[in-house]
Parts: structure tokens; C-alpha cells; sequence
């Protein structure tokens, strides 16, 4: 591994000098899950990299808030075992807690942070998706200033991010989805192909048995991530059905591809994408996903 | 070079040690410290051999930088024996014939062990998640399952 030096600074400002002055050769380091494997491996991305920043111990990047107007909070710095338990983010937003236990094993979610998860630049990050659809807006800090950036905007590429050398991810914002029912579902393990990676978290607004609001958000599909307005728009009003589900996956595969264009790798992520979204939007309906 | 000083407790002892700033916890404490018991599979968090307890929580130690561990206190499996006798789990997985070759087993050990200090009467499923992070290649995994609740099962009847 390259030359590195360690530096574990005592408050957020101290933390944003250091990435100030050292900005190109200093990276955050949260649970390290990512960066370690990357180091190891001699990553270009991190060639020039020369400091690791630890901001475990920055007490503004842990723990959970919860604001009167219902907007949540998560510091960046929160473990994907921590988030997977909170009480609070099971009642208002349950798919996230499911994301985050779904990632790795044990040991990687204990390490794991959800920061990290969203800077890392991974098309594959599974909390992604549950942040996509809670409509989450990260925010950032540097001494330049404070800026926010919605979840689907931060993912620019292949491990590029929307974030400057000298930021660092503080909180991540969002309103309940108490009254939404969520799903979260998944395919593949990691170390399996890139293109079985595919997620999909999903949220139903029901209004007396009726569909009053959607949001899909699958994970691994389109280029960048987003949401799916075109086959969102085709449950409003309705009643919940495996068909209606069914239909609805169609219409996120034909987005896929109109996003994506036609790939090699088209014959096979189609169905999967399309049987992914009718087994979220079930699951969040809890109806059986054959009729 | 640049050395980094690093003060930790490591099973229950208070360790300093200079260290280089870049060391996965896992050479320190193999190759400094002499802890043989973790052991190096993968190397890139797949196989939880490598795994510590840090603070009460199980940490791949091959994916830990070594200075972040820094006022932490560690747990490998070299510290559960006490004054020469096995720690329940050790013992319930010699009595289930739940190793082989042993590689994994520290790790298991481990995962078993961290599990069962926050919840000390696991049903199957919440073993088995816990050792999820943990891969065997030659005995499998019923035996270890079995001692893990043979554990459990005698903790709660005590
Ligand atoms: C065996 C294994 C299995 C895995 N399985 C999954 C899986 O199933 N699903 C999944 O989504 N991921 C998985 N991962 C990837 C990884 O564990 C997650 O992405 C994790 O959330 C990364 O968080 P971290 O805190 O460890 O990040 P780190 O490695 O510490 O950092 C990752 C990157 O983000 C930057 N960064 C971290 N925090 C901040 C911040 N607050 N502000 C700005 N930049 C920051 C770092 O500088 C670095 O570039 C797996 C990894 C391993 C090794
Ligand atoms: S060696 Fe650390 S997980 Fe395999
Ligand atoms: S006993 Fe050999 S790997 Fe588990």
C-alpha cells in the first residue's frame, strides 16, 4: 500500500482544514470498507492520495434527529448496522433500514457507513435507492461554505461523485415515509456479476384502498440514478394488483432501455428489472406476487 | 517514515506500539503483536477470517486501518481463554467437532461471541445472521450453529 499518513481531527472544522489543505491528497475515511479494498488494489482514483482523514469521532456526522416539521436526519458517519436498527427509521422510513441490512455481512455493516456508501461512487450502493425515493438531500461542508445536493445527483459516474475534493458529507435530510409503505428488494451478491446488482426500492401512498402517491426508485439500472415518473404515473388512482405491479415493471424496463439504449446486457437485465419492480411494489402493498 | 503511536486495549491489556500510519489492523496484530489467531483468507472483507471485535461490534480486521483503533478496546480469540480454561463457545465447538482444518474458526468464534454478549438467547436465524460474515470451507456450518445454541441453550438455563 502507498505512503499514508493518518489524522484523526477532534472537530468538523479542524476536519474541513485539513481537506482544505491538503485538498486532492486527503480523503475522508468513515468505516473504510471501500477505501481499503481500493487502496490494496492501487486504485488510480486514489493514486495521488497522500492523508486519510478519520471523522469517526465528529459528532455532527452520528446519530439520528428528528425535526417538528418531520424531517429526519442521519449523520453521514452512521454505520449500516445503526441505521438498520433505529427505531426511528424503522417507523418513517423502513426500506431504508433494509437496504442498510442487506449490505455485506455483519462485519461490513458494524464498518460500513452510509457516507460512504453514497460518496464512494458505487452505481451498486444499496441505501441509494431508499434515499432516491425518500427524495434525501445530502449535505455537504467545506470551508467555502455549506451546500446541499439531492441523493440521484450525487453519482455522477463510475466512482465519480458530485463532491469536491475539499467536502465532506455531514447529514443526510429527509422527510417521513411513515405514511407510505415501503419495499426494498435485491438481487445478487456483490462479488456476482455488476449487472446482477440490480435493486429497487419502492413507496406506495394508499388513500382508501387506492394509490395516491408512488415513487420507484430502482438501483443499478439507468445510467444515473432517478426515479421512474413515466410508470409511477401509471398506479396513481389505482387499486393494488400483482397485474397492474406487472404493468408497471414493463414500463420501468422500456425506461431502462430508453435510458440506457440497447446493450449487450439488455436480454438479460429487462426481466430481471422488470420482475425487481413488481416484486418491490407487492412487497410494499403486501399482496402476493402471483395472482 | 513516519511512525504513528498507537495506545489501545487489546484483550483486556493496554497495548502501545508505534505502528506505520497505513498498517491494516490485521498485520499489527499478526505480525507486530504475534496474534496468530487471525488469520488472512481473502484480505478484502469477503471470508471474516480476519475478524476482531472492536468495541463490542465484529470488524473485518483486513479492511482496518490499524492507527483508527486508536483508545479502542479489541477483542481477538487469543483473549477469551481465561487461566487456562477454554471460553464456552471454544469448548462447545471442540464438543461439536465444528472445525476442520480451524482457519475460520477464530472468526466464527468471534462472531459467535459478540453475538451472544448483546443477545445472550439468539434464535437460529439471528445465529445464523450473525456468522453470515463468516465463511467455512471444509466442515460447513450446521456443527457451528449447534454449539453456538448449545451455548446459548446453557445460558439460559443457568
Ligand atoms: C465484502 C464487502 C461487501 C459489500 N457489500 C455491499 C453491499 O451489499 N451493498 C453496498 O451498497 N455496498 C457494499 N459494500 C461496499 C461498502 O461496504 C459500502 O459502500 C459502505 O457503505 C462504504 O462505507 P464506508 O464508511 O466503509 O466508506 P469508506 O471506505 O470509509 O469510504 C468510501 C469513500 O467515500 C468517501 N467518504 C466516506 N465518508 C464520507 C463523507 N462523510 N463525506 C465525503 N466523503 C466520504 C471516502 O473518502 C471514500 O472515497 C461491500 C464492501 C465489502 C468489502
Ligand atoms: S481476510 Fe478479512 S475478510 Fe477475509
Ligand atoms: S474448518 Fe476449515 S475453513 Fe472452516
Amino acid at each position: 500500500m502507498q505512503q499514508l499518513q493518518y489524522i484523526k481531527p477532534k472537530s468538523l472544522h479542524e476536519a474541513l482544514q485539513y481537506l482544505h489543505e491538503y485538498a486532492g491528497q486527503a480523503k475522508p475515511y468513515a468505516g473504510g470498507t471501500d477505501l481499503m479494498v481500493q487502496l490494496r488494489a492501487g486504485e488510480r482514483r486514489l493514486a495521488e492520495t497522500r492523508y486519510l482523514i478519520d471523522i469517526n469521532g465528529l459528532a455532527e456526522l452520528h446519530g439520528f434527529a428528528m425535526k417538528a416539521d418531520g424531517t429526519i436526519s442521519i449523520g453521514a458517519a452512521t454505520s449500516h448496522s445503526a441505521v438498520s436498527q433505529s427505531a426511528l427509521l424503522q417507523e418513517h422510513a423502513p426500506f431504508l433500514c433494509a437496504a442498510a441490512s442487506s449490505v455485506g455481512s455483519p462485519q461490513i455493516r458494524n464498518m460500513g457507513t452510509v457516507g460512504g456508501n453514497l460518496c464512494n461512487g458505487s452505481p451498486a450502493a444499496d441505501t441509494l435507492s431508499p434515499f432516491v425515493a425518500l427524495g434525501a438531500e445530502i449535505e455537504l461542508h467545506s470551508l467555502r461554505g455549506l451546500r446541499s445536493v439531492p441523493a440521484p445527483d450525487i453519482y455522477i459516474g463510475a466512482g465519480k461523485v458530485k463532491l469536491a475534493p475539499d467536502e465532506l458529507a455531514v447529514r443526510i435530510h429527509f422527510s417521513s415515509a411513515a405514511a407510505y409503505n415501503t419495499a426494498f428488494v435485491k438481487l445478487g451478491r456483490r462479488k456476482a456479476l455488476a449487472i446482477s446488482r440490480m435493486n429497487v426500492a419502492a413507496a406506495l401512498l394508499l388513500e382508501e384502498g387506492r394509490i395516491a402517491d408512488a415513487r420507484i426508485a430502482p438501483g443499478c439500472v439507468f445510467p444515473v440514478p432517478g426515479r421512474v415518473p413515466m410508470a409511477e404515473k401509471l398506479l396513481l388512482g389505482q387499486t393494488p394488483c400483482a397485474h397492474l405491479f406487472f404493468e408497471c415493471g414493463k414500463a420501468v424496463a422500456e425506461e431502462m432501455n430508453a435510458r440506457t439504449g440497447l446493450r449487450w446486457s439488455t436480454p438479460y437485465k429487462q426481466p430481471v428489472a422488470e420482475a425487481l419492480v413488481q416484486r418491490a411494489l407487492c412487497a410494499a402493498a403486501g399482496i402476493a406476487e402471483e395472482e | 517514515m513516519v511512525t504513528f503511536s498507537l495506545s489501545f486495549t487489546l484483550n483486556s491489556a493496554p497495548v502501545h506500539i508505534a505502528i506505520e500510519p497505513n498498517a491494516r489492523l490485521l498485520d499489527v496484530l499478526r505480525d507486530q503483536l504475534g496474534l496468530t489467531g487471525v488469520k488472512e483468507g481473502c484480505g478484502v472483507g469477503e471470508c471474516g477470517a480476519c475478524t476482531v471485535i472492536i468495541d463490542g461490534e465484529t470488524a473485518d480486521s483486513c479492511l482496518v486501518l490499524a492507527a483508527s483503533v486508536a483508545g479502542k478496546s479489541v477483542t481477538t480469540i487469543e483473549g477469551l481463554e481465561q487461566d487456562g480454561i477454554l471460553h464456552p463457545l471454544q469448548q462447545a465447538v471442540l464438543d461439536h467437532h465444528a472445525l476442520q482444518c480451524g482457519f475460520c474458526t477464530p472468526g466464527f468464534i468471534l462472531s459467535a461471541k459478540a453475538l451472544l454478549d448483546k443477545n445472550p438467547h439468539p434464535t437460529r436465524n439471528e445465529i445464523k445472521t450473525a456468522i453470515s460474515g463468516n465463511l467455512c470451507r471444509c466442515t460447513g456450518y450446521m456443527q457451528l450453529i449447534e454449539a453456538i445454541e448449545d451455548v446459548a441453550g446453557a445460558r439460559q438455563e443457568g
